[in-house]
């Protein structure tokens, strides 16, 4: 089975990609309007640049090759919500072509392309025969990421759909609104001619339409009838998917480079931008550089790509297994805390460390020290809620012995200890402080 | 004629020339500095822009075109939109939708196109100013029929935002008028860079004026023109000679190549421009509601399109569809690129190319309406290869035919010079006698 996808995404520019209305949501249908992103008679398109600079960040981001020179063209299909009758597009100079993306780091898929777009307006059906139109959206920018098809089952597919989306928003910053933002044509295959679903929203839809897919694919081929070229729609409520056009009926398009903007020379610009390392390889680079399991490294960097920073700085100060034993611990424990109250720079965790490694402080006094630190608290009063802590649990040993009997077949017992005093305290702790605190007065009475 | 007392006469000149598509309803001039009139494709708040067109009747855009916004706020009152083949398809203006504006020296003949009605207003009233706009001959041709005099930046040098587009490659926004003066100085008014129209960003400023010394006549410029016009271009060349101007002859062998290319890029264009008029947003409007949109679409386009817009919009549909788009629309923009280079060799010799404007004198309507399409594209042969080149060029009359016919010449200078042209256009016009029509109302 082969699967390939064509993957939309919002680019999260403050206006639109050829007039400066706002991208932000409207107060009412098409308030967010002008004659640019209407198509009104004589109206034509101005750059925002900063659409490129997004757009040269996800192809370096997909090991694209960008070329010196890239240029927009026309599309021309008739639509009511196509406000010019033709979307500006690029057609045969995009922004990236020829990448490669590892999907868990290690099954490349490859990358046909990724080029920039308007988005259309937006159609409500109201009634049976009469719809309305809302171009608030018309002019939005899109990447558009083509994949080769690579992919090898839906689950795969959804998969891989949800490492890209993760890497995109990592890579130029886009708040995670849910995954309705992304729309996604889906191509599947189960033999010779593939299917194409045109515009599925979200993770699990682009799962459930492919395997739908596959399911009548295959059911087809075995009952010896044959699967005809087209292009089908994603029924959600129903979950099925319905042909729309059969490939003869596909519009030739008929593009031509779009004569008002010309030729970007975008060489300087992708030379200069640098992208920020997206979580999928530092997990990998972590691992690697520092030879700790995939699975703290995973911790660390989806807690928090800083966290995962700070563990890098102190293994630079320090040495690797000291790094990683103190950001599993008492780093990660007061983490949450430190971020809640806007923590920005945690680099006094790496001095309270090396106080430590010098001998200057016990281990008990470094991990109050950093707890103090992360939480913003002192020493004192660090020590008097560990010692409250301390009180309760061992209060609730007393009066169940029987834990630490299971605690030595099962070390899963502890949780009984754990689920009672996060329900006493209600989160005055957090859950790696009450595990540490647990684990350490259970092994007092082993 | 005070300015406002010609104000109130438009309605009777119209009535007569029918270079007006829309007159404004003020009858008083005020401190207006100068009045203008500007071509039905560009865009202005306070009248309808229909581009010629049945498909846009009743449209009033919320916008003014730059062009227009930056003559109002020299001092200028916009008189009326002026009459135009639809949406600049034609040689002639006979492709309107609102009636054929008449050439002030024979009624009986056309003003030329596509800005037909810019230059008979330019011609009628002395002093007007009219704002045109050339894809491949739309000023030229109709300053030649009519005696005026008219000028096409260089591509780039005036903003196009609110034309209606017909090839944004290749549109122009110039002047016509019947003083040599006013197109530096109009030309001047609305140039420089608008960032509503990236095209007319990147442009130097305007140079200084700049004596015209030389020209070049490609061989063969005379050939397949009228006798009358040979004759008129050939007193032309011999008067600018005896103004102390160098005159050579030149190889410029794919200039024949231009039209084609022309015809190719300009449709291929032109037909996804008109995409959008479809009887929805603006113009004509709230059709058959329970047919399926495509067929919504295709009634009001068959219904309002004239059949020289739907003969485009075919051709230029054809031009680019997959196994054609090679071998017609990317090859044309090559020849594009070597008709450019072709001109560059040439004037760096001298300071611009000289031809005739057209191959006649305006035709008789009773002509036009026996001639074939491709007839009247050819009529464009010499104005074409300065506009696909996106050439400054200016047409200033040379002379008249037996009947009293203008004939124009047109000078093409380089990129981003038309300072000489603005020169030599106001030399000539000392040097010419000029035979203005009569204008009887």
């Amino acid at each position: 089975m082969k699967i390939g996808l064509e993957v939309h995404v919002q680019l999260p520019t403050k206006s639109k990609l050829f007039c400066p209305c706002p991208t932000t949501d409207a107060p009412a249908p098409n308030t967010h309007v002008c004659p640019v992103c209407l198509g009104l008679p004589g109206a034509r398109p101005m750059m925002n640049g900063k659409a490129i600079e997004y757009g040269i960040l996800l192809a370096k981001m997909l090991g694209c090759t960008i070329r010196d020179t890239t240029w927009f063209a026309r599309k021309i299909y008739f639509y009511p919500d196509n406000a010019k009758n033709f979307q500006i597009t690029q057609y045969d100079r995009p922004l990236g072509e020829k990448g490669m993306y590892y999907l868990n780091g290690k099954k490349p898929i490859r990358i046909t392309r990724i080029h920039i777009e308007e988005d259309p307006g937006k159609i409500k059906r109201v009634g049976d025969l009469s719809s309305l139109v809302d171009y608030n959206r018309s002019g939005i920018p899109l990447a558009e990421i083509v994949t080769e098809p690579d992919l090898s089952t839906p689950a795969e597919a959804r998969e891989f759909l949800g490492q890209l989306i993760r890497d995109i928003r990592h890579t130029i910053d886009i708040p995670d609104d849910g995954e309705r933002s992304i729309r996604c044509d889906c191509n599947l295959s189960v033999g010779i001619e593939r299917c194409e679903v045109k515009n599925v929203t979200g993770l699990r839809n682009v799962e459930r339409a492919l395997t739908y897919e596959m399911v009548r694919q295959t059911k087809l081929l075995k009952a010896g009838g044959k699967v005809v070229r087209e292009t089908r729609r994603f029924d959600e409520e129903r979950g099925v998917t319905i042909s729309v056009r059969k490939k003869e009926m596909e519009a030739d398009y008929g593009y031509i480079d779009e004569p008002d903007l010309g030729i970007f020379n975008v060489k300087e610009l992708a030379d200069s931008l640098k992208i920020k390392e997206s979580p999928h390889n530092m997990i990998i680079r972590l691992t690697k550089e520092y030879g700790i399991d995939e699975r703290t490294a995973k911790q660390f960097v989806s807690t928090s790509v800083d966290l995962a920073r700070l563990f890098e700085d102190l293994a630079a100060a320090t040495d690797a297994e000291t790094a990683r034993t103190w950001t599993s611990g008492a780093i990660s424990a007061g983490w949450r805390a430190f971020e809640a109250r806007g923590g920005k720079d945690a680099s006094e965790a790496v001095s309270i460390v090396r106080d430590f490694t010098n001998g200057k402080i016990t281990d008990t006094e470094c991990g109050l020290r950093i707890k103090a630190f992360l939480t913003g608290t002192d020493v004192d009063s660090v020590n008097a809620g560990s010692a409250d802590l301390d009180a309760m649990i061992s209060e609730y040993l007393d009066g169940n012995p029987s834990v630490v009997e299971d605690y030595r077949k099962n070390e899963k017992a502890a949780n009984r200890v754990i689920g009672h005093v996060m329900k006493q305290t209600g989160g005055a702790y957090s859950s790696a402080d009450i595990v540490d605190a647990t684990k350490k007065l259970i092994g007092e009475r082993l | 004629m005070s300015q406002t007392s010609v104000l109130s006469s438009l309605s009777e000149i119209n009535e007569k020339y029918r270079m007006f598509r829309t007159i404004t309803s003020e009858t008083d001039a005020g401190d207006a500095k100068f009045l203008f009139s500007a071509k039905d494709n560009l865009t202005s708040k306070d009248m309808e822009t229909c581009s010629g067109s049945r498909i846009l009747e009743g449209y009033r855009p919320p916008f003014d075109a730059t062009s227009i916004a930056r003559m109002r706020e020299a001092g200028g009152l916009l008189v009326g939109k002026t009459n135009m083949d639809e949406f600049g398809f034609g040689t002639f203006s006979t492709n309107s939708a609102f009636g054929v504006p008449r050439n002030p020296y024979d009624l009986e003949r056309s003003c030329g196109g596509s800005s037909g009605g810019a230059a008979c207003a330019a011609a009628v009233m002395e002093g007007h100013v009219a704002i045109g706009v050339s894809t491949g001959g739309s000023i030229c041709c109709p300053a030649s029929f009519c005696g005026v005099y008219g000028i096409v930046p260089t591509y780039g040098r005036v903003s196009r935002y609110g034309l209606l587009d017909y090839g944004n490659s290749l549109d122009k926004i110039g002047i016509i008028s019947s003083n040599a003066s006013d197109l530096g100085k109009y030309v001047g008014i609305m140039a420089g860079a608008d960032p509503r129209d990236p095209t007319s960003c990147v442009q130097p400023a305007i140079g200084a004026r700049r004596k015209l010394e030389s020209v070049a006549v490609p061989k063969g410029a005379a050939e397949g023109v009228s006798e009358a016009v040979r004759k008129a271009f050939a007193d032309g060349l011999e008067a600018l000679k005896g103004m102390g101007v160098d005159v050579e002859t030149v190889e410029m062998p794919s200039l024949k190549y231009a039209i084609p290319a022309y015809y190719v890029i300009a449709t291929s264009e032109a037909s996804t421009n008109l995409a959008r008029y479809c009887g929805m947003r603006y113009g004509h409007q709230y059709g058959d509601l329970s047919l399926k949109f495509d067929d919504y679409f295709t009634s009001f386009r068959s219904q309002y399109f004239g059949e020289e817009a739907k003969r485009r919009i075919l051709l230029g549909t054809f031009t680019r569809m997959v196994g054609f788009r090679d071998r017609y629309y990317s090859k044309a923009r090559m020849v594009r690129q070597s008709i450019i280079g072709e001109y560059r060799s040439v004037l760096r010799g001298c300071d611009a190319v000289l031809t005739p404007t057209m191959p006649f004198v305006s035709p008789k309507f009773s002509d036009i309406s026996i001639m074939t399409p491709v007839e009247s594209y050819k009529a464009d042969i010499l104005t074409g290869p300065p506009n696909i080149a996106g050439m400054p060029h200016a047409s200033v009359p040379c002379g008249y035919d037996g009947d009293g016919m203008p004939v124009g010449m047109q000078f093409v200078a380089d990129h981003w010079d038309e300072g000489v042209l603005f020169s030599a256009a106001e030399e000539w016009e000392k040097n010419f006698d000029a035979v203005r029509p009569e204008v009887s109302i």
